[in-house]
């Protein structure tokens, strides 16, 4: 097969930035099959597969690849789907720059291969033009419970159903999905995407049970003891936002990430005919780099916002966010406060917020994430004039499981201690995800749910 | 599922249902709420639970017609089904080992009060009720409360019914006149709490007050109900919905809650023709 030795990946097409800015239909458009055929004839097909050791679940890449480029696009899909459970979710949403792309060697003298938007291709080919169901395994005769919906909790569903397990997977909210649905916006990851991944597991037997607050209406002792479940794998999520604990974060516009987002991709705020309120802002600041920063500013802009800042105390370089991200949210009009720390919220007298007290930062020596520690420069202090600020610094655990589940421990953070198994403290009951990992991303926690499913099958058929 | 069993209007803002939902019947206390939605497109609306069946598996919940929401939730009747009821949300009220309570419930706080001063008096401890609203229209549950209470003081702000005032007018009288409370709860308007709390703390009587701050999934992940209590930060849902009135920034609350004040009234505008031919 002839190679295409282009050094430049294929560009993704998508929206222009001042009409999507305006919008909430997905951003990227996708490949066309001849698009991914060129872009899949860029892989060397390396012997010793560097793209796969970045895979948190270890899809064989190069096999996905050739099939596309041999315009065998559901036998591509088959490769990824023995692999991952959600590829049109991981498509969109992996860092792959930091993953298999980053390990791709034609990234050294150029550009990687468009990993990522092959294997949406592949998904998303599937999507639309396969029509069977997938077959559904013989029961094994055991139970497990699956705590959460969200990609952890999903793909653990998928791996355990496919081996014959009668999984059921208890959602907290009314619908599935967890932060693919309420975290990650539409012009991101469309959500009947995500609906198609849920019934795709559904037609596989699994059963998702919404409006299930396990550690409320039920315990894991309970589901254990009473319901008959042989293993519990908790998958709960991440947990309740940090604020920066400075004066004025209780000001009216004043926004954690996950309130602001919950509204906006959940309750549907930015449609017209949603009941759900949202702030229609002028100007917005949204504190921190990662990825919930990026979609909650782009929300913002979308919203109306006519100026959106991300404010990072650190550089561009530590900024943790996907590339692809922080490159759209610049060519949306986003601008970037980079070394800007906030010191405190301004209210005006009827005690909503008129703008941020800032100082500047400059980088000193690393410190224990071996990022440089930013520390204030002197006399730096500015305002910026706002109306909205939503802090997007991350999240601590939830603790409706840890404090009713007596025996299962938890580190000084209040998250769930786990081996790379996923096993916990007590026999039966795997965790994984940002419930053991605090916030991290899609992908590590889809690997965290992989890895329980292997060890759960273990244990179980050991017992 | 969550099937409505019983609707009864107490008074013309105020309605009861009673909801089939099993497994919560089983576990909830008074204290917690729910959070329901009525139709596939409602709003998340937190509610706190008024009384529990644990044998029919129902959940009764009060709410008050106050927006777009409890709107839509007042057009539905007997037999239809909730489209989402998760609960039971947020801690149980600590009652255990009390002997002589003061419980204040303002308006339609009564309902989520009266649950609490029957637990109290289940639990043999002697039970003072102070119930306060506007006027003799909007009286609920007093009966209720009577078969529960030693004493019970009824409160108008107009006077039509029981005595001309507000509660914490009783309430500072009895314990001035040496009722040693080991606690009072007072559940109610927010303005109702904050001067409970502040009568009280000048006598050292612990108070407690059920806070219900704007959320959205009630469950600790959006971080909408934040309150500062003792200058900390702290999530209703989850760390609540009881705090201790002394630490309670009431001011605050006050301020947060009417966040969305204006997009309510929009609300309850746009939809108030429609919904009254509706409302039965």
């Amino acid at each position: 097969m002839e190679r295409n030795m282009d050094p430049k990946r294929c560009p993704m097409p998508s929206q222009a930035a001042d009409v999507r800015n305006k919008n909430f239909d997905e951003v990227a458009l996708g490949y066309t099959p001849e698009m991914a055929v060129n872009e899949a004839k860029r892989c060397l097909h390396c012997k010793n597969k560097p793209c796969v050791s970045g895979c948190p679940v270890g899809i064989d890449i190069p096999a996905f690849i050739e099939r596309i480029a041999a315009e065998d696009f559901e036998g591509a899909y088959g490769v990824l789907s023995a692999s991952s459970a959600l590829p049109a979710v991981c498509g969109r949403v992996c860092p792959q720059e930091n993953q298999c792309e980053g390990k791709c060697v034609r990234g050294i003298k150029g550009e990687s291969v468009g990993i990522g938007r092959l294997e949406r291709f592949a998904a998303d080919w599937h999507r639309t033009h396969c029509t069977t169901a997938p077959e559904k395994p013989a029961p094994n005769g055991h139970k497990v419970a699956i705590v959460g919906s969200g990609p952890s909790g999903l793909t653990a569903a998928g791996e355990l159903a496919k081996k014959g397990y009668a999984v059921t997977v208890f959602e907290a909210l009314h619908l599935a999905g967890g932060v693919l649905v309420y975290g990650i916006p539409e012009f991101r990851l469309p959500k009947d995407i995500v609906q198609q991944e849920i019934d795709g597991l559904k037609a596989l037997g699994v059963s998702i049970e919404t409006n299930m607050v396990i550690g409320k209406v039920l315990t894991i002792d309970e589901l254990m003891e009473e319901e008959g479940f042989e293993a519990v794998y908790v998958a709960s999520g991440a947990g309740l936002p940090r604020f920066m604990n400075i004066p004025g974060e209780s000001l009216n516009g004043v926004y954690s990430a996950n309130e602001y987002l919950t509204r906006v991709n959940l309750m549907k705020a930015y449609r017209p005919d949603s009941h759900t309120p949202i702030q229609h802002s002028h100007r917005v600041a949204v504190v921190g780099g990662g990825n919930v920063a990026m979609d909650a500013a782009r929300c913002a802009k979308r919203l109306g916002a006519e100026e959106v800042y991300i404010v990072y105390r650190r550089s561009m370089e530590e900024l943790p966010a996907r590339r692809e991200e922080v490159e759209h949210a610049e060519e949306e009009g986003i601008v970037f406060k980079l070394l800007t720390n906030p010191v405190e919220v301004l209210g005006d007298e009827n005690k909503r917020v008129r703008g941020i007290a800032c100082v500047e930062m400059e980088l000193g020596e690393p410190d224990a994430s071996g990022r440089r520690r930013p520390v204030e420069k002197p006399n730096s202090r500015f305002e910026l004039p706002l109306d909205t600020v939503i802090m997007a610094i991350g999240t601590s655990p939830n603790p409706l499981i840890r404090s009713t589940t007596p025996g299962l421990d938890t580190d000084r953070h209040g998250c769930i201690v786990a081996d790379e198994t996923g096993a916990t403290s007590r026999p039966g009951v795997f965790a994984g995800g940002d419930a053991v990992t605090g916030a991290a991303t899609v992908i590590l926690a889809m690997g965290a749910g992989k890895e329980a499913a292997k060890a759960i099958d273990e244990y179980i058929q050991n017992r | 599922m969550f099937t409505i069993l019983e609707r009864s209007e107490l008074n013309p803002t105020v309605t009861k249902l009673v909801v089939q939902a099993p497994l919560i019947a089983k576990k909830a206390q008074p204290g917690q709420f729910i959070i329901l939605r009525a139709c596939a497109d409602s709003e998340r609306i937190p509610l706190t639970i008024a009384d529990q069946d644990p044998v029919a598996g129902t959940v009764t919940i009060i709410f008050q017609v106050v927006g777009a929401g409890t709107m839509q939730l007042n057009t539905l009747t007997v037999g239809d089904q909730l489209h989402d009821f998760v609960g039971p949300l947020g801690r149980p009220t600590e009652l255990e080992g009390l002997k002589k309570v003061a419980v204040v419930g303002g308006g339609v706080g009564c309902a989520i009060a009266y649950p609490v001063a029957k637990k109290l008096h289940e639990l043999g401890c002697e039970v003072h009720t102070i119930a306060g609203f506007r006027n003799k229209d909007l009286v609920i549950l007093e009966d209720e409360f009577r078969a529960v209470s030693d004493r019970f003081i009824l409160m108008t702000d107009d006077g039509s019914r029981g005595e001309k005032g507000v509660v914490t007018k009783p309430l500072e009288e009895l314990i001035a006149a040496g009722e040693g409370y080991d606690e009072v709860i007072a559940i109610g308007p927010l303005v109702m709490m904050k001067f409970v709390s502040l009568t009280t703390k000048k006598y050292g009587v612990k108070t407690m007050v059920s806070m219900n701050p704007i959320m959205i999934d009630g469950t600790g992940m959006c971080g909408g109900c934040r309150l500062t209590v003792g200058g900390e930060t702290k999530f209703a849902c989850v760390d609540g919905p009881d705090f201790d009135g002394h630490l309670v920034d009431f001011d605050e609350a006050l301020q947060r809650g009417g966040m969305y004040r204006d997009f309510e009234a929009h609300a309850r505008e746009e939809s108030c023709n429609l919904l009254k031919q509706e409302v039965r």
